[in-house]
């Protein structure tokens, strides 16, 4: 064979020798990303916490160290409304979200209800829509004088239902909710192996026996882990509290914040840090807490070596019932919500009084596309998503690669730290950036700019972003970087080189997610925008207040529409996954 | 050139001790196997070498260049050691085809782009892979990924060459092809070899020198013919090979010979057992084929029983029963059930101090 070849291959060694390369690269890179994700993190929590334990706004001179503000803020007349509303809401909503989720992920994922594979896409869709956007819905068409509101009222001739109230708030945030736990639900529904439930059919189970003794316990894990997540984002929710309790003076966590640190003529800075600061231990402990009770969620693995489909349930005569019952809940869920937005954008009245093609106009358009604060808003909006995506998708994959793909020293404090910002709710965020920006002189450059809002975004949608990354960067045989470390190559080089091309498509997804949740964000900005640096969602929520209905609306319909033409897009020109 | 030296070696983690004190020298050109069962540190030691595990003591140099010395906090990296490793996955990066797999060993090294072509050739060639340059792994078999890996491992000529398992993947009729064809590829290149398997017929018919290793610890470092003729110890002659082990009191030891008395009073003589006691006990571990049937040999005669016999092609395996014990004999003969006499030649019964807890 090749003699020749190797004829002195100890001698030619030399030339192919590695180049000298500098080795403090990849520490220094590793300690550089690993830094930013922590002052990103850090920046807006630690100026709240200041806030709270001094005498003063944070930006006034004098400053001494105080307990004043706990006192004041317990103290306080509204305390006990503001945390007895905030508790109340965040149970109920949270109940309704659980068990209309998981009924409907029970439906289309294990039984013949009819539709099942339209309802399994569609009962997702309010996940692309924001609260904010959804609470308009809501008010317009079951709110006091909603339209579906008037309607009923024409019938019956009394006010059928107050949607003003805690419980009607909480069907509506329960039901914007549900289709997360259908989302967690489901995954692991469809994912079970079929060999379980048969094993108990063969025991002599029923099919309904079956579903109460098997395939619930086995959701157990889904359930447990959407239950915290919905409870703290009913907890941190601004745009559904704002706008269906405001008007009657309810009062929650978030909607005080607002009041407090924003609408309030004369503030009190530190009644607000030292509310936020509570509302933050609250959420740090529930996520806390989640995460210890999934600890030993092994027990419920369930996915088989086999592909094979489960079985599903046949529910007889309740087939219909069932289909009723998904398709009422998407209708007056989903639909009626939506629907209510898009009428109002074409129209310049909405009531069931007035017949509809007599108000019916392009006004509204023609406003938001001609009026600077909107234009700019939507702008604004769309470089932010953009941009601020693909700046975001960078970044979390470099955290990524580092917690999930190095020896570095401290990767698993760095992954808590990039999983922190889950317990941080977005009007913390803002309100902390805006003390940070405010503090530090060298972050002026900032101030009123659409890029303390990309900053504050990514740092907000980092946990979403890593939780696209992740699971992908885990499933990558070790071996692989191994083999370019042995090569020569470093770990930086091992990223960019080898790593970056088998992770593409999670990159596609985190981009994507961070798109749409940019284009959804709003609470996070309501303490940074400024003339000039306005979001569709800040310009909603000031000028809905401002009676401003039409082009809110409007605004409202075209934010979906671009997520909507967004998704459509991805998911047939790049194949993107993105939810399932 | 490149000589390995490893010296007290360990690796710990947490309590678990992976790598427990292993020194171990491999010549220049030599081929050396690390042998042992899953979980005997082989692996770590491997990959310690390689610098993709950090040991927690010890010393490790190459080549005369230090790699990793816990007392002068010395740990080179491994992109910096310039060793070629393959692995028993093979590694082959997906989104790449052959040649830009073996490519990228070269490009790092910023060699010229013809020199680069020049040697992703010879390397292919030396695999017998040119004709799959532009194919991607997944369009691969087993055995043909494993030589494009051993292509992109050798096409920068490392100093060292380490093997993890490379043949553990492979179906058993081309695992055989392949180990022979490695053996005259690593004599060909002339470059030091490290090689970890579990599988003793690879080790016995590769290597230059085998380290057993047990536990973590080398349990015995040899030719091939040293460890299957003299095993260091039972674990030894029993993972390489077959064994059969009696175990009894020693009645005397004089001028090189033991004699053993079995607990029904039968006896062996054995060569050793240099230093063990009267009356202490001691292990003997004698080979399946090494046991001659029906006696008509120079050893000791043991009465037994055959209880069962399985006709294994070329030849039988008997279960005989000696004083209630099974022994496992191999032969060419073909014997009915029924009393059989044992003969057990003095030089091919190894002999050693029974363990405390016998």
């Amino acid at each position: 064979m090749a003699t020749k070849i190797h004829a002195a291959p100890a001698a030619s060694t030399g030339d192919l020798a590695l180049p000298r390369s500098w080795r403090w690269r990849d520490p220094l890179l590793q300690y550089g990303i690993a830094l930013a994700c922590l002052l990103l993190v850090a920046a807006p929590i630690l100026p709240i916490v200041y806030q709270s334990f001094i005498d003063r706004p944070i930006y006034e001179d004098g400053q001494a160290l105080t307990l004043v503000n706990y006192a004041n803020l317990v103290g306080a007349p509204e305390f006990r409304e503001v945390l007895g509303n905030t508790l109340l809401f965040a149970f109920l909503s949270t109940v309704i979200s659980q068990v209309v989720g998981l009924v409907t992920a029970i439906l289309v994922g294990r039984t013949d209800v009819p539709w099942r594979r339209f309802f399994g896409d569609a009962l997702l869709w309010t996940l692309f829509v924001s609260h904010l956007v959804l609470a308009l819905g809501w008010v317009i068409m079951y709110g006091p004088s909603g339209y579906i509101t008037g309607y009923v009222m024409q019938l019956t001739g009394g006010q059928p239902w107050n949607l003003y109230t805690i419980p009607g708030l909480s069907i509506a945030a329960g039901l914007s909710l549900a289709p997360l736990t259908y989302l967690y639900c489901i995954a692991s529904a469809t994912q079970q192996d079929p060999a379980l439930e048969e094993a108990a059919r063969v025991a002599g189970a029923g099919p309904f026996r079956i579903l109460f003794s098997v395939t619930i316990p086995l959701l157990r894990p889904a359930l447990v882990y959407s239950t915290i997540l919905n409870f703290v984002i009913a907890l941190e929710m601004l745009a559904m509290p704002l706008f269906l309790g405001g008007p009657v003076g309810l009062r929650f966590f978030t909607t005080f914040l607002y009041e407090q640190g924003f609408e309030a003529p004369v503030k009190d800075y530190g009644l607000v840090g030292a509310a936020a600061v509570v509302l933050l231990i609250v959420i740090t402990l529930l996520v806390l807490l989640q995460n210890r009770l999934l600890r030993n969620a092994q027990r419920f693995v369930t996915v088989g070596g086999k592909a094979s489909r489960p079985r599903l349930l046949r529910l007889g005569r309740l087939r219909w019932a069932a289909f009723a019952f998904l398709l009422l809940y998407f209708v007056f869920g989903t639909g009626a919500v939506i629907l209510g937005l898009v009428l109002r954008a074409f129209t310049s009245f909405l009531s069931p009084l007035v017949p509809l093609v007599d108000t019916l106009t392009w006004d509204n358009w023609t406003f938001i596309f001609s009026y600077p604060v909107y234009v700019r808003s939507i702008v604004n909006t769309l470089e932010i998503a953009l941009v601020g995506g693909a700046l975001g998708t960078v970044f979390i994959a470099l955290v990524a690669l580092l917690v999930h793909r190095s020896r570095w020293r401290w990767r698993r404090q760095l992954e808590f730290v990039a999983l922190y910002p889950r317990a941080i709710p977005g009007i913390l965020v803002g309100l902390g950036a805006f003390y940070a920006v405010t503090l530090m002189p060298f972050l002026g450059g900032l101030r009123n700019t659409i890029w303390i809002l990309v900053l504050i975004y990514i740092m907000r949608y980092l946990p979403t972003g890593f939780g696209a990354v992740a699971p992908t960067l885990m499933q990558i045989g070790q071996d692989l970087d191994r083999a370019a470390r042995t090569a020569g190559a470093d770990w930086w080089t091992t990223c960019r080189r080898i790593l970056a091309g088998l992770i593409r498509p999670a990159l596609l997804s985190c981009f994507a997610i961070l798109f749409i949740h940019f284009i959804k964000e709003y609470s996070a900005a309501v303490f940074l925008y400024a003339p000039g640096s306005e979001v569709m969602g800040t310009v909603m929520l000031s000028f809905w207040a401002q009676g401003e209905a039409g082009p809110v609306a409007a605004l409202a319909v075209l934010q979906i529409l671009v997520v909507a033409v967004f998704v459509v897009v991805t998911r047939k020109l790049f194949k993107v996954k993105i939810y399932g | 050139m490149a000589e390995v030296v490893l010296r007290d070696l360990v690796r710990r983690y947490g309590e678990v001790v992976a790598v427990d004190r292993v020194s171990l020298t491999v010549a220049d050109r030599e081929f050396v196997t690390l042998l042992g069962p899953s979980g005997c540190g082989k692996s770590t030691t491997l990959a310690a070498i390689a610098g993709l595990e950090r040991p927690t003591s010890g010393f490790l140099a190459v080549g005369g260049e230090t790699f990793f010395d816990s007392r002068k906090q010395v740990f080179v990296e491994a992109e910096h050691r310039n060793l070629g490793l393959v692995f028993q996955s093979y590694a082959l990066w997906p989104h790449k085809t052959v040649q830009e797999n073996v490519a990228f060993p070269l490009q790092l090294r910023r060699i010229a782009r013809n020199k680069q072509k020049e040697l992703i050739h010879e390397a292919l060639a030396l695999v017998e892979m040119e004709s799959f340059a532009d194919r991607y792994p997944s369009q691969l078999s087993g055995g043909q990924q494993q030589r494009v890996a051993l292509a992109r491992t050798l096409v920068y000529k490392p100093k060292v060459l380490l093997l993890d398992e490379p043949l553990s993947n492979l179906d058993a009729k081309l695992r055989d092809r392949a180990r022979t064809w490695l053996r005259h590829l690593q004599r060909e290149v002339g470059i030091t070899t490290i090689y970890v398997t579990h599988d003793q017929t690879e080790a016995l018919s590769l290597s230059d020198r085998i380290a057993v290793m047990s536990k973590g610890r080398i349990a015995q470092l040899g030719t091939p013919h040293e460890i299957y003729e003299r095993p260091a110890d039972p674990f030894v002659a029993d993972f390489i090979g077959t064994s059969n082990f009696f175990t009894g009191e020693v009645m005397e030891q004089a001028s090189g010979r033991l004699v053993l008395r079995l607990a029904d009073e039968q006896t062996i003589t054995v060569e050793g057992g240099d230093g063990m006691a009267r009356g202490s006990r001691a292990t003997l571990a004698v080979r399946p084929e090494r046991i001659h049937v029906g006696g008509g040999t120079a050893g000791s005669l043991l009465k037994g029983r055959i209880t069962e016999r399985a006709y294994m092609g070329a030849r039988w395996l008997y279960t005989v029963e000696v004083g209630g014990q099974a022994v496992r004999v191999e032969t060419e003969a073909d014997l009915a059930s029924g009393e059989v006499a044992l003969g057990l030649p003095e030089r091919d019964v190894a002999v050693f101090p029974a363990p405390a807890a016998g």
